[in-house]
């Protein structure tokens, strides 16, 4: 690799390690004329390449799986089985499509969990009104059989 | 920061994580995209799961010289040894729709060290390893261990002097790897299954080499699941 070229890959890991989803920021929707060239290929990179971005370091840990995570898991690889979607899509969808405050704020597999909402939405499996009314179904099922 | 921002509980601490899942999977089961039995099989596929086969390659190839050569040619041939078939072990019969069939076997010398990573997501050859611990699916790791690998090693208590190359693989959709570390001193005379029994999941994953009488993961604090997994199918 170059110097030149390595200075220009360093100065975008770097620039996007630094950019973090903000919930209150006076600069969201900036003008066009303060976005520069380095910030516009921050933004417009695939957020989950993140090989080399800077970090600090943190406390490894090991975690506990829950049970709606290897449920997950295997609905995913279902509907995969089952020729719903493929691995290239997925990975699209789960790790790209959904934006940077979604990939860094939520748990890993409820990125995957959205993703497969979406993906019978998305591909008219279900409607989303459908979807919607399940899960008012499975939380009233849910209320009534714990206060029983 | 779980616990300080822990929302008030509804009725039972039902996350809307859980809510979701159940509503995913009873509607594309009603809808006929896969059955409960596909989801079930599945889910008992994935507890048959787990490091030892990985651990038996290496140990395998520790003792094997002819066994080696395959494992680091090709892996999915030598994953069978160990009763690990990529194709046939899932339940589809064309292996699992998100490991493509190709293990890499790394093998390290005194004078190299291998260590896995995925930057772009967190692949991992789950066939013959297991699921992957969390902390490998971490930003963090993915973010640092390709450009400061000797750090984040010695972070994990893996402090390598500094004549040992360390080599960091990427892993993606097409490719995924175990480290086939150099077998430690003090082991001379041992059985396959007394070599098996060092060799760890971090030691296949390269973020620790096998010691004699560590037949454990270092130890770490866990992070306690709300509602665990229950293996009582």
């Amino acid at each position: 690799m170059s110097s030149s070229t390595r200075e220009r890959v360093l100065r975008h890991i770097n620039t996007v390690g630094l950019l973090q989803p903000a919930l209150h920021q006076a600069t969201h929707a900036p003008y066009p004329d303060t976005i520069d060239h380095t910030l516009y290929r921050a933004y417009t990179r695939g957020v989950h390449d993140v090989g080399g971005e800077p970090d600090v370091p943190i406390q490894w840990e090991e975690k506990e799986e829950e049970q709606w995570e290897l449920n997950t898991f295997a609905t995913c690889e279902c509907l995969a089985w089952r020729g719903v979607w493929n691995a290239e899509e997925r990975r699209r969808r789960q790790n790209v499509d959904v934006g940077q405050t979604v990939y860094l704020g939520l748990p890993y597999y409820g990125r995957w969990l959205l993703t497969a909402a979406r993906i019978l939405v998305d591909k008219q499996y279900v409607t989303l009104t459908e979807l919607v009314n399940k899960i008012e179904e499975v939380k009233k099922r849910h209320e009534q059989n714990s206060s029983r | 920061m779980s616990d300080k921002h822990k929302p008030q509980p509804m009725v039972d601490e039902v996350s809307d994580f859980e809510i979701l899942e159940m509503a995913v999977r009873e509607l594309a089961i009603e809808k006929g995209l896969f059955s409960a039995d596909d989801h079930r099989r599945w889910t008992e596929y994935v507890h048959t799961l787990g490091p030892v086969p990985a651990a038996r390659l290496v140990a395998k190839a520790w003792l094997d010289p002819e066994y080696k050569k395959l494992a680091v040619t090709d892996g999915v041939k030598a994953s069978l040894a160990v009763g690990v078939d990529w194709i046939n072990s899932p339940p589809t019969g064309f292996g699992t729709p998100s490991d493509y069939c190709n293990l890499r076997v790394l093998e390290d010398t005194p004078k190299l060290k291998h260590v896995v990573v995925c930057t772009l997501c967190s692949c991992y050859p789950r066939p013959i390893l297991g699921q992957s611990p969390e902390w490998y699916r971490t930003p963090n790791y993915r973010r640092r261990l390709v450009r400061w690998p000797r750090q984040v090693l010695a972070e994990f208590g893996l402090q390598l002097s500094p004549e040992v190359e360390i080599r960091v693989a990427d892993s993606n959709q097409k490719t995924r790897y175990i480290v086939l570390p150099v077998r430690p001193a003090g082991t001379e005379g041992w059985t396959e299954d007394q070599l098996t029994e060092i060799v760890t999941r971090d030691c296949l994953i390269g973020v620790a080499v096998p010691k004699p009488g560590v037949t454990t993961n270092a130890k770490r604090p866990v992070h306690p699941a709300v509602h665990p997994v229950h293996h009582d199918h």
